[in-house]
This record gives structure tokens, C-alpha cells and sequence, in this order.
């Protein structure tokens, strides 16, 4: 058996004597696309926010490639190699397209303030490798001849994927993904499992996705745990999860029940 | 085509402040003189405010703080100028660097209303630890010298405020180039995603309010050297609205829009003593037209008029809508700009 590359053991969070998160346990193998699911308010936004040291747990640990995490602080989990994206655009919208995905690379960058200040020739040629860098990063979500537009004037479903590729750039070793399919227009969420497996395959990240789009986890994920009110109901192959009485009850709800009668 | 670019315009700039001290006189010379040190001052607020959206009020209070330590080290201690003043610039950076400590945990109004009451007790410093800054009358300060340089001392500062402020603005423009203003303007755009990124809030926002307390700290220096004269009025609100009016008027987060804006409040502020009386009435009018005629500030203005006005960040136009695998016709008619 693999060790698992990130572990949620036992996480509680509470917000004014609510449990939001009761005793949560993850584990997640290297290689692995976890779909995330759950109805509104189960806790999985919460979720990723504890895991990538936003909101430290009052309760348990996280453990990344082994070691924990928690009470670090969000910017050197991002160095550890966790990378992630949010529910709500939070691209920045004064850069360009290209700027935001070269600002990905930050951690990854070691330039000074003097060396930046005064334009040493070992500055600018860090600053033209993170430049390359960045437009292979567009080229690989397609979206090269976006490089030059300013961030606010993309699509909200733009938004959402460049969002993915400035994570990805700093090659992180698991990204969590909050409702990344939020936005999308048909065509691209057609494409969106293709480019889900591609970061997987190509760029050997591990996903750990959150998402609505029940067609979308039940095609990609290999793993899906499912949350309600703050605790694990289900988890195992798409399958078995699918078909869990448990899950249809607290989210998946008649309609799933219709289309799988014999369930 | 890019005649009137931004690099021709500036080198233009240059010439002019260089040949100044020939064409006019010594009053219009203090004039073009205050305008180097606003410059200085204004660049090191828009890294602050305008860069990393630190809603800062102690800009003011640093500008003193320089002025202060350069002319008390001389008066009280009798250290040279050319010691006094990098002194002064050095314990700016360092109030800036320590006010930052309390700016990681406060945002927006809080910081705003926090960096205010600092601010306030600096001027109250200035006025009541009268054994220390001699109180409300303020102090004069040793004339200067440019020996053996052949310079007046009002020819030599000016020529030392230019060469500041080139060397400065330089600094400031490749800093914002780099990673670094590209962290600045994530922790403005983004605080959550900045961090998701690697990029330290307490580490960026504490270098922004230190970059912002240098450039105060060198202007506060050399406002001393240039009035021989130092007192608590000169950094009061009053100076710290004239700061912010000028990062405004010049351009949030453009480097270039500091000069100009700087330029555009202090030769404003000149022009309506004619209308004495109606002075600050007639400047929050003008302000006022900025903010609504000229929201992107003269710097965003330029951007959008004339080319070669385009900076690094702050982009705010783009090409036309390019052709991608990914993106559908319904998206490309979202994208229009
Ligand atoms: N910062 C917070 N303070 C108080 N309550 C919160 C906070 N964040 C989330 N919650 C609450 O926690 C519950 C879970 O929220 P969330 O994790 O966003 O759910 P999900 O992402 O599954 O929809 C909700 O009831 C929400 O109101
Ligand atoms: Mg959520």
C-alpha cells in the first residue's frame, strides 16, 4: 500500500460552538483525483481552508508527504507544495493574464530586492525564465493568445481556469480545486475532465476536487468522500458512493434516485 | 508614434529640471525643489497604497520623522548633515517597518484608523516633547554646505533632490517590474490567493511600508536642508491629504503618475494664491474633478490616450479578443473590452 500523500486525521473546526468540520479523516494517494462532495454548508470549503493553513483546525492534523502542516502558515504550505484554487474568482485583476500566471512562480523565484532594483543580468534572466515559464503554462490550458489581457476583462469561467494554471506553474504536489466547474460554458466543461486527468498524467499532480457537477467527480475522481454537516457519510469508488443509501438521502437526492432506479 | 511615449516625455521632464536652476529664480527654484521631494514622497506612498492597497495614514508622520531626526541630530548633537541625513532616512524605514507589525492583522478602515492615531501621536511628539523637538515653535537647522563643490546651497540641494529623484524613481520602476511588485499588487488583488501562492503577507506588506518609510525618510531630510527649518505643522493631516491627493491625481499604482502627480498638486497649489480665501475650497473642487473625470488618475489617463504609456501591472487595456481551443463564441462576445 502507498503512503498517502496528504492525511486529515481527526479534524474538528468549530465556528461559535458550531461544528463545522466533526472528526474528519482523509487520505489521499499520490496520483489521485479525490472528488470532494456534499450539500451546501457539509463543510468542504472549510475544508480545504484547514488543510491549506487558512483556518487552523481546533482539532487534529494534517500531514503532508508525511510531515504536518498545521499551524504553518499559508504561504509555506504553499512551498511545501500545496497549491490551490477558490470558490469565488480571486484572480488578480490588475495584472495581465501573463502576470498573474509569472506570480504563480513566486515561491519558485529567488531575485532579491536589490538585485530587483537594480536589474542585475542574473535578475533578468530569472525574470525571462519566469516569463517563458508562464506562456507554456497558458499554452498548456490553451489559452496562449490570452497572455496580454488584462485579468479583469476574462470571462468568469476564464477566470477559474487561468486560475488553475497559476497554481499549477508552481509545481505544487496536490492542489485542491473549489468548484472549479462554476462558470464554465458547456463546451469547455465537455473539456474540463480531459484537462482534469491531464494535470494528473502530465504534470503528475494529485487533485483533490470539490465539485457540483456530479457527472464531472463520478467520470474523473478514482476516490469520493462525501460530507454532510460536517462529517464523513461515505467515501469509496464512485461508484459505491453512488449507490449508498446514505448519500442518496443527504445529497444526491431523487433525482439521482430516478435515474438509477434499480439502486 | 511614440513621440510624446512616456520614456520621451520623461527624458524631456529631465532636461527641464536639470536646466532650471539657469532660467529661474531663487523662488521658483524652491518651488521646482518642493516639487523633488513630493516626488519622493509620493512614490514611496503609491508602492504603499497604491501597489499593495495598504490603506495607510503615516506617510505624513514619516516625512516628519526624517525631517526631524536629520535636523535634531545636527542641532542636538552636532553630527554633520551628511551623517544626519541617511540617520534620518534609516529610523524612517524603521518606524515604517514597525508600524507594518500591526498591519498584518488590520485591514482597511482599521489599518486607516490605526495608522491615523500613530500618526497623531508622532505630531503630538513633535509639540509636547519640547526637551527633545523644541515644542510648537520648531527649531532652525545649520545651513548646508557644498564645498568644495561650486554650488550655492539652494543650487546644490536641488541638485541633490535630482539626483535623488532619478535614482529613486529608477529603484521604484524596476522594483514594481519584478516579483516584487507582482507580490505587492497580489496582496492588493488578492490577500487569500497571494498567500496560496507562496507570497508572505507579513514579509511583502512590512517591505512596502519600509520602501514607503525611505522614500519618506530621504524627502524628510531634504525638506529640512531645504527650509532650514523645522517645525510640527509641516506633517500634519493637512500633509498627509496633500500626499494622498497627489498618488489620486497621479495615478494609483503607476510610479510615473507620482511625478506627475506631484508636479500637477504643488504647481495647482501655487497657482490658487491668486484666489486667496477660496484656496481650499477651490482645491477640493479640483480634486474632486479628478476623482470623477480622471478615475485612473493623469498616469491612466495617458495609458488610455496616447501610446507608449503602457506599464507592467495595471494593465487596462488588451488586445482584441484572441481565438482559443478553449473558449467558446458565447465567451469571446463576455470578453469584448
Ligand atoms: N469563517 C466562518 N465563520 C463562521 N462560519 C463559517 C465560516 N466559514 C464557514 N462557516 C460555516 O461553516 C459551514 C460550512 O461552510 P463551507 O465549508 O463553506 O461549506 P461548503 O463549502 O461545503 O458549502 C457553513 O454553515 C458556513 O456558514
Ligand atoms: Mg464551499
Amino acid at each position: 500500500m502507498t503512503a498517502p500523500l496528504l492525511s486529515v486525521r481527526d479534524v474538528s473546526v468549530s465556528f461559535g460552538g458550531v461544528k463545522v468540520l466533526d472528526g474528519i479523516n482523509l487520505d489521499v494517494k499520490p496520483g489521485e483525483i479525490r472528488g470532494l462532495i456534499g450539500p451546501n454548508g457539509a463543510g468542504k470549503t472549510t475544508m480545504l481552508n484547514v488543510i491549506s493553513g487558512i483556518h487552523p483546525p481546533h482539532h487534529g492534523d494534517v500531514l503532508l508527504d508525511g510531515a504536518s502542516i498545521v499551524g504553518r502558515k499559508p504561504s509555506d504550505i504553499a512551498r511545501l507544495g500545496l497549491g490551490r484554487t477558490f470558490q469565488t474568482s480571486q484572480l488578480f485583476r490588475g495584472m495581465t493574464v501573463l502576470e498573474n500566471l509569472m506570480t504563480g512562480l513566486h515561491h519558485r523565484t529567488s531575485s532579491g530586492l536589490l538585485a530587483a532594483c537594480f536589474n542585475t543580468r542574473r535578475h533578468q534572466e530569472e525574470e525571462e525564465a519566469t516569463k517563458e515559464e508562464a506562456r507554456q503554462a497558458l499554452e498548456f490550458i490553451g489559452m496562449s493568445a490570452f497572455a496580454d489581457r488584462p485579468g479583469s476583462a476574462l470571462s468568469f469561467g476564464q477566470q477559474r481556469v487561468i486560475e488553475i494554471a497559476r497554481t499549477l506553474i508552481g509545481s505544487p504536489k496536490v492542489v485542491l480545486l473549489d468548484e472549479p466547474a462554476v462558470g464554465l460554458s458547456l463546451n469547455r466543461l465537455a473539456e474540463f475532465d480531459l484537462l482534469l486527468r491531464r494535470i494528473r498524467d502530465e504534470k503528475g499532480v494529485t487533485l483533490i476536487l470539490i465539485e457540483h457537477v456530479i457527472r464531472l467527480v463520478m467520470d474523473v475522481c478514482d476516490q469520493v468522500t462525501v460530507l454532510s454537516s460536517g462529517r464523513r457519510i461515505a467515501e469509496g469508488s464512485p461508484d459505491t458512493v453512488r449507490n449508498d443509501a446514505q448519500v442518496i438521502e443527504a445529497y444526491l437526492g431523487k433525482e439521482l434516485r430516478a435515474r438509477h432506479p434499480a439502486s | 508614434m511614440t513621440l510624446f511615449g512616456r520614456r520621451n516625455v520623461l527624458l524631456a521632464m529631465f532636461v527641464v529640471a536639470a536646466v532650471t536652476p539657469f532660467l529661474v529664480n531663487d523662488y521658483y527654484l524652491f518651488i521646482a525643489n518642493t516639487i523633488l521631494i513630493y516626488v519622493l514622497l509620493s512614490i514611496g506612498l503609491n508602492v504603499l497604497v497604491g501597489y499593495t492597497g495598504q490603506l495607510a495614514f503615516a506617510n505624513a508622520a514619516m516625512f516628519g520623522i526624517g525631517a526631524y531626526t536629520t535636523g535634531l541630530l545636527q542641532v542636538r548633537l552636532g553630527w554633520p548633515f551628511w551623517l544626519a541625513f541617511p540617520s534620518g532616512a534609516v529610523i524612517a524605514t524603521a518606524v515604517g517597518l514597525a508600524i507594518s507589525l500591526p498591519a498584518l492583522r488590520l485591514k482597511g478602515l482599521y489599518l486607516a484608523v490605526s495608522t491615523l492615531a500613530f500618526a497623531q501621536f508622532t505630531q503630538w511628539a513633535f509639540l509636547n516633547w519640547e526637551t527633545v523637538t523644541y515644542g510648537a515653535g520648531g527649531f532652525k537647522t545649520p545651513p548646508i554646505s557644498f564645498a568644495p563643490l561650486p554650488f550655492s546651497k539652494e543650487i546644490g540641494l536641488y541638485y541633490l533632490s535630482l539626483l535623488f529623484v532619478v535614482v529613486l524613481f529608477v529603484l521604484a520602476q524596476n522594483a514594481v517590474r519584478s516579483r516584487f511588485g507582482r507580490a505587492f499588487v497580489a496582496v492588493r488583488d488578492s490577500e487569500i490567493a497571494a498567500q496560496s501562492l507562496g507570497v508572505d503577507l507579513l514579509r511583502y506588506k512590512a517591505l512596502a511600508f519600509g520602501i514607503s518609510g525611505f522614500y519618506a525618510g530621504i524627502a524628510g531630510g531634504l525638506y529640512s536642508a531645504l527650509l532650514n527649518f523645522v517645525s510640527p505643522e509641516g506633517y500634519d493631516l493637512f500633509q498627509m491629504v496633500l500626499q494622498k491627493s497627489m498618488i489620486v491625481v497621479g495615478g494609483l499604482g503607476s510610479i510615473v503618475g507620482s511625478i506627475l502627480g506631484a508636479g500637477a498638486i504643488v504647481v495647482i497649489l501655487e497657482a490658487l494664491r491668486a484666489v486667496k480665501g477660496v484656496q481650499e475650497i477651490a482645491f477640493g473642487a479640483i480634486l474632486v474633478g479628478f476623482v470623477l473625470f480622471m478615475p485612473g488618475g493623469i498616469a491612466g489617463f495617458l495609458k488610455a490616450k496616447l501610446r507608449g504609456w503602457e506599464e507592467p501591472l495595471h494593465r487596462t487595456q488588451g488586445g482584441r479578443p484572441p481565438p482559443s481551443t478553449l473558449v467558446t463564441p458565447s465567451e469571446k462576445s463576455e470578453v469584448r473590452s
